[in-house]
């Protein structure tokens, strides 16, 4: 009896064991997950009042202004390997009688430029100011040159300017990071 | 070799109320049925676990998704899958790893005017819980491009991973006829801890008419924090010495804690009895080696506003990006403290009814008299069980139809039907032999997911040898 019963417990959990099995998968799938997160993120912003075009003390135009930020996040290796597109998005909403020639140009640490964007903004006016868009999409090979950089150089530039011109140039922007994650 | 270490810890796939020992509670097993309720019947007059092999126990596993969903060869990409199933999970969902090996596990009857059974031992246990952290998992996996507006909140990250060993005594006293009651004491010593358990606030992309910039990126009420024990002291150390290190907290060298276990069991007549226990309603301080992570502010970020300043000959351009830096650091401090803490272990509840019927085991005469008059088993044992445990989203919860047959006094079999939040149709089995007195468990549930474990949410397996003198 308590042989046939030692038998009957070793059977069963073999059974138990061996019967199990992983059917109908295929782990090798594994190598072909890809995350690929959008972010959307801002970028700089801006209101130059149209007196920063004209400098009182001395009576004459100020038809350039720049000025400069550093953006460390784009130049880690890290966002580098990731980074397959990015989309540039400008919003300008001008209230002066000017139209503007715009440039970000991306500089390296030692201010050699990996990447310039230009655009120009129409004239407004105080009562109806104008929109204006700008949008640059960059793919892998442009985005990788844009990563070496380490700050933008934003100059605004006006064909003409004057003691009384008034209103307002605002700037909005955001930038759509495309990143791709491989295993 | 690898090939049957991977059968075994496949059959530990997933449980869906992790911890839950619903085949062992008040069976034969003597040493693993009074580790789960010391007040249990005992009718042995000495046990012990053969060292290393008196009961392994694991599982490994998901509430809420299998193997399958996402592996299944069945020409879907398989980035669609992870999709669709992250779709499914909710932050409810959890990943467990609950695995505990008894090192040693001894016990015998003083006799005398006031019989009582002690027993004793040591056990070493591995227990994580991660519940699925969805929304972050969203933002990681497909950012917040497509989801303009949607708070991902902080509070989805809930996770505790423990690395323990435990020592414990326990006594077992029949107080009269009718009630059993028992208590263990418990010693732990931690070995490694690491939670995040209470984090709150959110993150959120808007567009808010009249903000500075398009969007307006918000952490609101943010309050995340990580505790760490026994982490920071291996930083470094060669593996030779880290196993060195983590034997010598295994053998009362980690941060200690106290625990109790009690439980009874109350016999109504000679069918019907009732059992119920606590387990590890205890704590454990993490005085030593402890560090802890806090995050705690709000904080608005529109991007970076030039000024366009008028600057004197090689006078330096603002630093505006390590201003914003500076901004967010002093909104959003990350503090590091080396402070000690207390944890509650994860308390265990488990109630039952039982109901004996059938003939008696063995022959003579219904009076067992090697031990005082208790009553006599019977062939068949059926009844429902209770079990809970405390996590860190609350009570999980389980309920569970059995029936027991012994087949003479070598083998037992006993048969469950488990349900819980995420499983109906868990179907559980496990077998007990005794031949002279040396006995063999083992126990796994949900066999009708056992032809492919890739399907199951749900199985768990323990395995024991013990030796039981009657």
């Amino acid at each position: 009896m308590d042989v046939k019963i030692t038998k009957l417990f070793f059977l069963l959990t073999s059974m138990l064991l061996f019967v199990s099995c992983f059917d109908g998968t295929d782990f090798d799938q594994a190598n072909d997950v890809v995350v690929t997160p959008e972010i959307e993120l801002d970028l700089i912003y801006f209101n130059l009042d149209a007196s920063s075009f004209y400098n009182n003390a001395t009576n004459t135009e100020v038809l350039v202004v720049e000025d400069t930020t550093d953006l460390d996040f784009l130049g880690g290796s890290d966002i580098n390997d990731i980074l397959k597109g990015a989309d540039f998005f400008f919003k300008f909403t001008n209230s002066i009688s000017r139209g503007f020639n715009v440039s970000f140009d991306f500089l390296s640490q030692d201010n050699v430029s990996r990447y310039l964007m230009q655009t120009t903004v129409a004239p407004g006016s105080e009562n109806t100011p104008v929109v204006s868009y700008f949008v640059q999409s960059l793919d892998e090979l442009q985005i990788k040159e844009l990563t070496k950089a380490k700050k933008v150089l934003v100059t605004v530039t006006i064909p003409s300017s004057s003691q009384d011109l008034t209103g307002v140039l605002n700037l909005q922007s955001k930038t759509t990071y495309y990143l791709e994650i491989e295993q | 070799m690898k090939k049957l270490l991977f059968i075994y810890l496949a059959l530990g796939l997933s449980v869906a109320v992790s911890q839950n020992k619903q085949l062992l509670y008040n069976w034969e097993v003597t040493p693993q049925t009074l580790m789960l309720n010391p007040g249990a019947l005992v009718t042995n007059q000495f046990h012990a676990g053969i060292p290393l092999a008196s009961q392994f126990h694991i599982n490994v596993g998901s509430s809420g998704v299998s193997v399958f969903d996402v592996f299944a060869d069945d020409g879907l990409d398989i980035n669609t899958k992870i999709s669709n199933t992250i779709s499914k999970l909710s932050s409810r969902d959890f990943f467990t790893v609950n695995q505990q090996l008894d090192v040693l596990n001894f016990g015998w009857l003083s006799k005398g005017l006031e019989p009582m059974y002690f027993s004793g031992g040591m056990y070493q246990e591995l227990d994580a819980i991660a519940y699925f952290p969805k929304d972050i998992a969203i933002l990681a996996l497909e950012g917040n491009r497509e989801y303009i507006g949607k708070a991902y909140d902080f509070n989805d990250i809930s996770a505790r991973a423990d690395l323990l060993t435990v020592y414990h005594f326990g006594v077992n006293k029949q107080v009269s006829k009718k009630l059993t009651a028992g208590v263990r004491l418990k010693l732990y010593s931690s070995l490694i801890s690491v939670s995040s358990t209470r984090n709150k606030g959110a993150f959120k992309t808007t567009v808010r008419e009249g903000s500075a910039n398009i969007y307006e990126h918000t952490v609101t009420d943010l309050d995340v924090e990580v505790k760490t024990s026994g982490f920071i002291s291996l930083d470094g150390l060669e593996p030779s010495q880290v196993r060195k290190k983590l034997l010598g907290r295994a053998l009362l060298g980690g941060n200690l804690g106290i625990g109790i276990d009690a439980g009874i069991t109350y016999q109504f007549d000679n069918e019907l009895s009732l059992t119920a226990s606590v387990l590890d309603l205890g704590a454990i301080f993490h005085t030593k080696d402890t560090e802890l992570y806090k995050a705690k502010g709000d904080y608005t970020l529109n991007g970076i506003e030039l000024i366009f300043p008028e600057l004197e000959n090689g006078e330096p351009t603002i630093p505006y990006y390590d201003n914003l830096e500076d901004d967010i650091t002093r909104e959003i401090p990350v503090d590091t403290l080396n402070t000690g803490y207390t944890q509650l272990r994860p308390t265990k509840i488990n109630a039952a009814l039982h109901y004996d019927f059938g003939r008696f085991v063995g022959d003579n005469g219904g009076c067992n008299c090697k031990n005082n008059g208790t009553k006599q088993k019977r062939v068949s044992q059926a009844g429902v069980q209770y079990y809970s445990i405390f996590r860190p989203r609350g009570l999980q919860l389980a309920g569970t139809l059995y029936y027991t047959r012994r087949f003479g006094n070598t083998l037992s079999i006993k048969t469950t039907y488990t349900l819980d939040s995420y499983s109906a149709k868990n179907i559980g089995a496990g077998m007990f032999l005794n031949i002279a007195g040396v006995n063999l468990f083992l126990a796994a549930d949900n066999l009708l997911q056992m032809s492919n474990l890739a399907k199951a949410n749900s199985v768990s397996l323990q395995v024991g040898l013990n030796y039981i003198l009657n």
